[in-house]
C-alpha cells in the first residue's frame, strides 16, 4: 500500500503559527464546515440548539458556529471536526435541508491581535472593502481580498477569521502575513 | 460606486458583475406559438435609454444573489436595488393570482 504523507493546506508537516507585529496569525487545520442550505418553502432549522443568524452575521454554540452566506444558506463550522464526518452529522440534525461538505475546499487563518480592537479596524482596513464600522464581533461576510474570494469573520473584539479557497492558501497567507507586518512599520 | 444591498447594505461595485437589461428575467415561453420570434426579440432587441434604468448585477463576491439595480445612465446615481428573485417571485404571485381569477 502506497505510504502518504500528511500535510497542511500550506505543504508542511502542521499547521502554520506566525507572528507579526502585534498579530499571530495561526492556520486552523482543524476547522470543519458543511454549508447549509434550506429547500424550497423550507423554514430555518436549528442544527444542535443553534438558532442561525440572518444577513451579514456569525453566532457560535453548542459547540459549532455559523455564518450567513446568502439568502436561506448558512455555513456551519464544527472547530476540531475536521476528521470526522460533520457534514453527515449535519444532515443528521437537519435532514429536510440541503448540507454539503466544505471542509477541503477552504482554508481558514485565525489573526489575534495582541494591541487590541483597533488593531484588527486597521488591519481589515488593510485587507478588504468592507464598512469597518459593521465589522463588529458577530458579523461575517463574503467579499474580495487581493482577487480572491473569501469570508470574513469578526470572532471577538480581539479574533478575525479569514477563510478563503485551499488552492490559494499560500497567496493568502502571504496577503495576511504581508499586511500585519506592514502595519507594525507603519507604527513603529 | 456603492450600490445599496437590499440585504448587506452599500457594497462597493467591484465586487458586482454586470449582466444588463432587467427584462432578462422576463424569458418567454418556449412552447408558445411565437416563440421564435419571440426569442429573437428577447435575445437581441434592447432599449438604451438615456436616464433611469433598470439592470441585472450579480452580487459575486458577496452573497451570490442577483440584483436588480435601478440606475440612471446619465449620471451613474444609484436609486435603488432590490433581490431579483423578489421581484420574479412577486410577479409569478400576481400572475397566478390573475390566472385565479379568470
Amino acid at each position: 500500500m502506497t505510504d502518504l504523507l500528511e500535510t497542511t493546506a500550506l505543504g508542511l508537516d502542521g499547521p502554520a503559527v506566525e507572528r507579526h507585529g502585534g498579530f499571530t496569525i495561526s492556520e486552523n487545520a482543524d476547522l470543519a464546515l458543511a454549508s447549509l442550505a434550506l429547500r424550497r418553502d423550507g423554514t430555518d432549522p436549528a442544527p444542535f440548539g443553534l438558532t442561525l443568524p440572518g444577513p451579514g452575521g456569525w453566532v457560535q454554540g453548542g459547540g459549532i458556529a455559523a455564518f450567513w452566506t446568502g439568502p436561506g444558506q448558512w455555513m456551519v463550522e464544527a472547530p476540531g471536526g475536521a476528521a470526522r464526518d460533520f457534514a453527515g452529522e449535519l444532515k443528521s440534525a437537519c435532514p429536510d435541508a440541503s448540507v454539503t461538505e466544505q471542509t477541503d475546499g477552504w482554508i481558514a487563518f485565525e489573526i489575534q491581535s495582541h494591541a487590541g480592537a483597533n488593531a484588527i479596524t486597521g488591519l481589515v482596513e488593510k485587507l478588504v472593502n468592507v464598512d469597518t464600522g459593521r465589522i463588529c464581533p458577530g458579523f461575517a461576510t463574503r467579499t474580495g481580498l487581493e482577487h480572491m474570494s473569501v469570508f470574513v469573520i469578526r470572532r471577538s473584539e480581539e479574533n478575525l477569521a479569514v477563510i478563503g479557497m485551499r488552492s490559494a492558501a499560500g497567496t493568502l497567507w502571504h496577503a495576511l502575513t504581508h499586511a500585519a507586518a506592514r502595519i507594525q512599520e507603519g507604527s513603529a | 460606486m456603492l450600490i445599496p444591498h437590499p440585504l448587506l447594505g452599500l457594497r462597493d461595485a467591484q465586487e458586482f458583475t454586470y449582466l444588463g437589461d432587467a427584462r432578462l428575467i422576463d424569458r418567454p415561453n418556449g412552447m408558445a406559438e411565437n416563440a421564435a420570434e419571440a426569442f429573437h426579440d428577447y435575445v437581441y432587441l434592447r432599449d438604451n435609454p438615456a436616464g433611469v434604468h433598470r439592470e441585472l448585477w450579480f452580487h459575486e463576491q458577496g452573497d451570490r444573489s442577483w440584483l436588480i439595480v435601478t440606475r440612471d445612465t446619465t449620471t451613474h446615481e444609484i436609486l435603488g436595488a432590490e433581490l431579483a428573485r423578489d421581484v420574479a417571485l412577486t410577479r409569478r404571485g400576481a400572475l397566478s393570482e390573475g390566472g385565479a381569477q379568470a
